[in-house]
């Protein structure tokens, strides 16, 4: 092969990465931009602000970007999230002797069979799992307004200090939840590029039958994104609930799915399998609360905000497509 | 409608290439209004390609198709339509979720209304479908759906759908192979009134019988040309079979001497897969290599698929090196030392966007890194041991295999069962688009491991492969064994007459 083949394919692996670092630059442009034109935007209260959501929402955005990696898709994340956390809430508030890890790890293990409900219908029944998830997108939605009466649910602060400390203090300055989050990012980083199970998710989502003539336990590494998928979202559920200290079945945890999705997107992920990074997926997700904080700095009506989110992702898979396809015919 | 003189459709010198095979060399036939004319040949021996260029699918290098004496353009499957050329492939095309009167007319459904309003004049569309249904004798309403029909039903819709539009020419490919007995008679006698109202056929099949009972004329195609032409009064078997074969089969890949072990690799007893007749048994020693031979469809991929787990299995044993296999898992499979390298290299032999090195340790990762980690450098390492090997044509271990060549992919399928020491190597169609260098490093690397030990189970279409590399052929048909041969009786002609199932 002649050194500029080799050179263009050498490029060509390197897609992904390259998706993620134009994300970075047109996320640091964005900030700065608002920086420039609201000072506040870099003011301590919104920098924490802004990292506490980005921290939350990157919980169970990753945990999705795994399943869609492995080829499969959650959309159960934002009902799952309002249920887990109005769950946690009223386990707590009906159960006085129950401590706050207590009903933490209750909720978590029902999280976790949930997930794994869903690998197996996906793998052993053979459902979509796009099927699968909307009908758990509906079923926690309605399952978190029947067990509270369509009432916002709270607990007491008070009675429970390091639940409200989880999501509202900072530490050197820096929310709790960032903390949670570089926690898990580094063990999942290590488990998607250093182990044979985390190889075998991409291999996966490339092409399910390769890897299983090749002997890979494909059903089991499916099912356990699944369960990793919903256990990522408890996570990012207990944080949401105390930082906000309430609940309102309706309205908790909404769309948030379609955030994961975009975040994921945005993040390299190709809604085909096989492609992603997780560095960026957490990227996508800031992308998105910066959006978020934009709208509001440059004082348009918040009503925009999703118009634009939309328009950024158009932008950012038509540009994919545009490169991606530039790239190959070249 | 024919001028006199001349045939309905003639074909002159027709040529055709593919990227390292020539399909069709100078092919010409000729087919008359009310005449069954049979095309036969061994698989590869062109008649898909002769078809599809009738029906506009391929277009020819070089020649000519006339119709009604005239120089005609098949640019696409359209203008073939348009000529009244109808072909029916062997995988039916219908929209199984509609009914049969809109599968006939798919595209062309009677209308009331403006052209750009138009709505289906549904009364007529069931009228004309009930005249065609009757004609083909098919007794269904026409509103049926057509996933509740048989597959010989489909083809009578089919039939009908060609009829709809007038065809002159009716091109049927091996309509009978998945039918049972009575609905291939069916077919047959309706393949007959059809010639009665001056349809010219054109009747490809593997089954000499129904060639030898229907056809006026034979057309025997060999390596893509033509190998003779037969009177209704010259066809048997025997004829066919020679017109088809009529070649010495020249020894390329040679095989020094070498010698069998006594102790058996494989041993597969009553092995039982859904849907199949009857249950298989056979044995293959340790350093011997057995052709699977038969023609496409023939039940040999099923067979590799369940024996390797990825398909389910009724019953039956399977012994690898003295030890029973728990089937039905490739996992199982693969810890006893039975690999498969299956049919389709690009769907289930590789993660086509993953690099060489990712595919070639795609098996034995777990055994590279210590407690399920991913031990990059072993990685590499076992890659490009391989790649220098087996010769793997590559800029480098971190290459993606979509950008090698045929030949080159399934070498990476082989590196990576050769990194999981295999007993027992099933191979599905290993040389299936691959150039003929690679083919023969591809001999020599089965050789290599035959005279390791393994026992090597190939399934190939290509006969010459068959009879140049195999110890022993064992030929199927209809999902079942029909007979083994080895030594002096390995011939092309002994194959054949085993393969199309006519004793």
């Amino acid at each position: 092969m002649t050194e500029e083949s080799k050179k263009k394919s050498a490029r060509k692996l390197n897609d992904v990465t390259l998706q993620v670092l134009v994300m970075l630059g047109v996320l640091v442009t964005l900030m700065l931009a608002t920086g420039a034109t609201n000072p506040n935007f870099f003011s301590t209260f919104s920098l924490v602000s802004i990292s506490r959501d980005v921290a939350i929402m990157s919980l169970f955005a990753l945990g999705q970007a795994i399943v869609i990696i492995s080829g499969g898709i959650d959309l159960s994340v934002g009902s799952l999230l309002c249920f887990i956390g109005v769950f946690n809430i009223v386990l707590l508030n009906r159960f006085s002797g129950l401590s706050f890890v207590e009903a933490s790890l209750m909720v978590s293990a029902m999280a976790g069979l949930i997930g794994f409900i869903h690998g197996v219908l996906v793998c052993y029944l053979k459902l979509q799992p796009f099927l699968v998830t909307l009908c758990s997108l509906l079923a926690f939605r309605g399952l978190s307004r029947v067990i509270t009466a369509d009432r916002t649910v709270a607990f007491d602060a008070k009675d429970y200090p390091f639940f409200a400390d989880l999501g509202q203090e900072t530490w050197l300055g820096v929310p709790i939840a960032v903390y949670v989050l570089v926690a898990v990012l580094i063990p999942l980083l290590f488990f998607m590029h250093w182990t044979v199970p985390g190889r075998y998710l991409y291999a996966i989502g490339y092409n399910l039958e390769a890897a299983r003539f090749s002997g890979v336990r494909v059903n089991a590494l499916r099912i356990f994104s699944y369960v990793l998928c919903a256990l990522l979202t408890t996570l990012a559920a207990i944080l949401e609930a105390s930082t906000i200290g309430s609940r309102t079945p309706s309205a908790a945890g909404l769309a948030y799915e379609m955030y994961g999705i975009t975040a994921a997107v945005l993040g390299g992920c190709s809604l085909r399998g096989g492609q992603g990074s997780l560095i960026g997926v957490i990227i996508g997700v800031a992308m998105l609360r910066v959006i978020r904080s934009a709208v509001i700095f440059f004082e348009i009506s918040t009503y925009w905000t999703f118009v634009v989110t939309g328009l950024v992702l158009l932008a950012a898979v038509i540009t994919d497509v545009v490169v991606r396809g530039r790239r190959s015919s070249s | 409608m024919t001028t006199p003189g001349c045939p309905l459709l003639s074909v002159k010198g027709i040529s055709k290439r593919f990227p390292g095979v020539q399909a069709l060399a100078e092919v010409s036939l000729e087919l008359d209004a009310g005449e069954i004319v049979g095309l036969v040949g061994e698989n590869g021996a062109g008649k898909s390609t002769l078809i599809k260029t009738l029906g506009g699918i391929h277009q020819p290098e070089t020649g000519e198709i006339r119709l009604d004496g005239e120089t005609v353009e098949v640019l696409s499957v359209r203008d073939s339509m348009a000529l009244g050329i109808s072909l029916i492939h062997q995988e039916l095309n219908l929209a199984e979720n509609l009914s049969i009167a809109e599968n006939i007319f798919l595209g062309k459904q009677p209308y009331r209304g403006p052209r750009w309003f138009q709505i289906t004049d549904r009364a007529v569309m069931y009228e004309r479908s009930r005249e065609l249904l009757s004609r083909v004798g098919l007794d269904m309403s026409p509103r049926t759906r057509v996933q509740r029909l048989s597959v010989g039903q489909r083809q009578l819709v089919e039939i009908a759908k060609s009829l709809s539009v007038d065809a002159r020419v009716l091109i049927l490919d091996e309509p009978t192979s998945s039918l049972s007995l009575t609905e291939a008679r069916r077919l047959l006698d309706l393949v007959k009134t059809l010639r009665e109202d001056g349809v010219a056929i054109l009747y490809v099949s593997h089954r000499l019988g129904e060639i030898i009972e229907i056809c006026d004329r034979t057309v025997v195609l060999r390596d893509g040309k033509f190998a003779g032409s037969l009177e209704r009064a010259e066809i048997n078997t025997d004829r066919i079979v020679s017109l088809m074969v009529g070649r010495d089969i020249e020894k390329f890949y040679h095989r020094s001497e070498h010698k069998t072990s006594e102790k058996t690799a494989l041993e597969v007893r009553d092995f039982q897969i859904p849907l199949a007749p009857e249950s298989l048994n056979f044995s293959i020693h340790r350093g011997e290599i057995v052709g699977f031979a038969g023609l496409v469809g023939a039940g040999r991929t099923e067979m590799a698929r369940a024996l390797f787990g990825v398909d389910p299995t009724l019953s039956g044993k399977v012994i690898i090196h003295d030890r029973e296999l728990s089937l039905g898992n490739p996992q199982h499979s693969i810890r006893a030392g039975l690999l498969l390298v299956p049919e389709d290299r690009k769907e289930e032999g590789l993660v086509l966007e993953e690099t060489v090195a990712a595919n070639i340790s795609m098996a034995a990762l777990p055994k590279l890194g210590a407690g399920g980690l991913y031990n990059r450098a072993a990685v590499q390492g076992l890659a490009s041991r391989f790649i220098e090997a087996l010769s793997i044509r590559t800029w480098g271990a971190d290459q993606k295999v979509l950008n090698l060549s045929g030949g080159n992919q399934q070498k990476v399928v082989l590196a990576k069962w050769l990194a999981m020491e295999p007993r027992v190597l099933i191979l599905d169609e290993p040389t299936r688009g691959v150039d003929v260098g690679a083919k023969s490093e591809i001999y020599e690397l089965l050789f290599d491991l035959a005279s390791k030990g393994v026992g090597i189970l190939m399934i190939s279409s290509e006969m010459e492969e068959v009879i140049a590399i195999s110890d022993r052929v064992i030929v199927m048909q209809a999902q079942r064994i029909r007979g083994e041969l080895s030594g002096e009786d390995i011939t092309e002609e002994n194959i054949m007459k085993l393969a199309i199932g006519d004793h």
